[in-house]
């Protein structure tokens, strides 16, 4: 299960949006600007606010961080 | 796989190697983490010369397309460098997945990263309410007070960026005036929420889990003030990003790359270096794409001088 916490506005994590589009990875988005309770989410699993935050599995990745996305991914 | 030339970065300045690399024929590598180099988090951008208005963001993609439409040249992106080593033939990179690829030349186009305050509590509260990516993180900051620090053109860019969200925006700046652009000085100066304040030092700041305000030193009068806050965002500028060349080239005091600035060669034979990393004085997108371009040329003449 892949879940990316995001804000609509911010470049690292449209890019990580289309790297699991190109790689046929199914994912859920959360616009964390929006939704307390995924925002909520997001600080509770990371202690902290920037985006994006990607949760592989229970695997946590602040920002962007392809070669950890990979790794988490099994790539 | 021998390179006769690696190009490490895939900002303006390597996206515009590259091409010119293809171009050229040259039997040529590019590696990068990603596209776009540190423009992408620009939500406007109006002066890259063919492009009236464009985000940061469709300037990558537009620059990676362009890239990526070439035939002659391999890229690999995605990927971090761990290590750059001269060897018998020239140089090695080893990237964080453990693979090794030889290269004749290379051209770092690196570029910069956000400089960073250095008082107590930034690197503390880091995410926590202290953030260097105003597009991606002012979203998170509706009707809240904040503060930017730094008056030049990232800093009054991240005023523009957090105008739709904060209820407060403290703008502080050290010097004793703002430095960015007029054009961008007149549009925020208009704004009732934005409060500028010049001859500001930030001295620290502080918080419990996350970011409650900071201290700064006014420097007329002495005093210290304090501001609180729920987000502050740290725009003071860039330091070019040497940590993996800084044993190899020659950094002058700011720690960028020396270069001829003719041919773009740095001090040590076969290492070429070109946009933000490098002592250029003035770091434009502009600049970077014709930097990258004399490099890859400079480079077509020495391999083809040496096969003569």
């Amino acid at each position: 299960m892949v879940t990316i916490y995001s804000t609509p506005t911010c470049p690292y994590c449209e890019m990580a949006k289309k790297y699991f589009k190109e790689n046929n990875i199914q994912y859920q988005n959360f616009d964390v600007s929006v939704n307390e309770n995924a925002a909520r989410e997001m600080l509770e699993k990371t202690h902290q606010m920037g985006v994006p935050v990607i949760d592989i599995d229970g695997a946590i990745i602040i920002g962007f961080n392809k070669p950890e996305i990979e790794k988490a991914l099994g790539l | 796989m021998l390179y006769d030339l690696i190009i490490i970065g895939g900002g303006p300045a390597g996206i515009a190697a590259g091409i010119y690399a293809s171009r050229k024929k040259i039997n040529s590598l590019i590696i990068s983490k990603d596209f776009g180099g540190q423009a992408v988090v620009s939500s406007k951008i109006e002066n890259i010369i063919g492009f009236k208005e464009i985000s940061g963001m469709e300037m990558a993609e537009v620059f990676e397309s362009h890239l990526r439409a070439q035939d002659n040249i391999d890229i690999k992106s995605g990927i971090l460098i761990s290590s750059i080593k001269e060897n018998a033939g020239g140089f090695e990179i080893e990237t964080s997945n453990g693979e090794k690829t030889q290269s004749k030349y290379i051209l770092i186009a690196l570029g910069s990263g956000y400089k960073k305050l250095n008082v107590p509590g930034e690197k503390e509260f880091e995410g926590k309410g202290v953030f260097y990516c105003p597009i991606c993180d002012a979203p998170l900051m509706k009707n809240k007070p904040v503060a930017v620090i730094g008056g030049g053109n990232s800093g009054l860019g991240a005023v523009r960026d957090l105008l739709p969200y904060a209820s407060e925006i403290f703008l502080l700046e050290c010097s004793d005036e703002l430095k960015g652009d007029q054009i961008l000085q007149d549009q925020i100066k208009k704004e009732e929420k934005v409060k500028i304040t010049a001859n500001a030092k930030v001295k620290e700041i502080f918080g419990d889990a996350f970011v409650k305000g900071l201290k700064y030193e006014d420097l007329n009068s002495g005093e210290e003030k304090i501001l609180n806050l729920a987000g502050i965002f740290i725009e003071i500028g860039y330091q070019p990003n040497t940590v993996l060349v800084k044993d190899l080239v020659k950094l002058n005091e700011k720690g960028e790359i020396i270069i001829n600035h003719q041919t773009m060669q740095t001090s040590k034979k076969g290492i070429w270096a070109a946009g933000d990393i490098t002592d250029n004085l003035y770091n434009q997108i502009n600049i970077a794409i014709g930097d990258g371009i004399k490099a890859v040329l400079n480079i077509y003449e020495t391999l083809k001088k040496e096969n003569q």
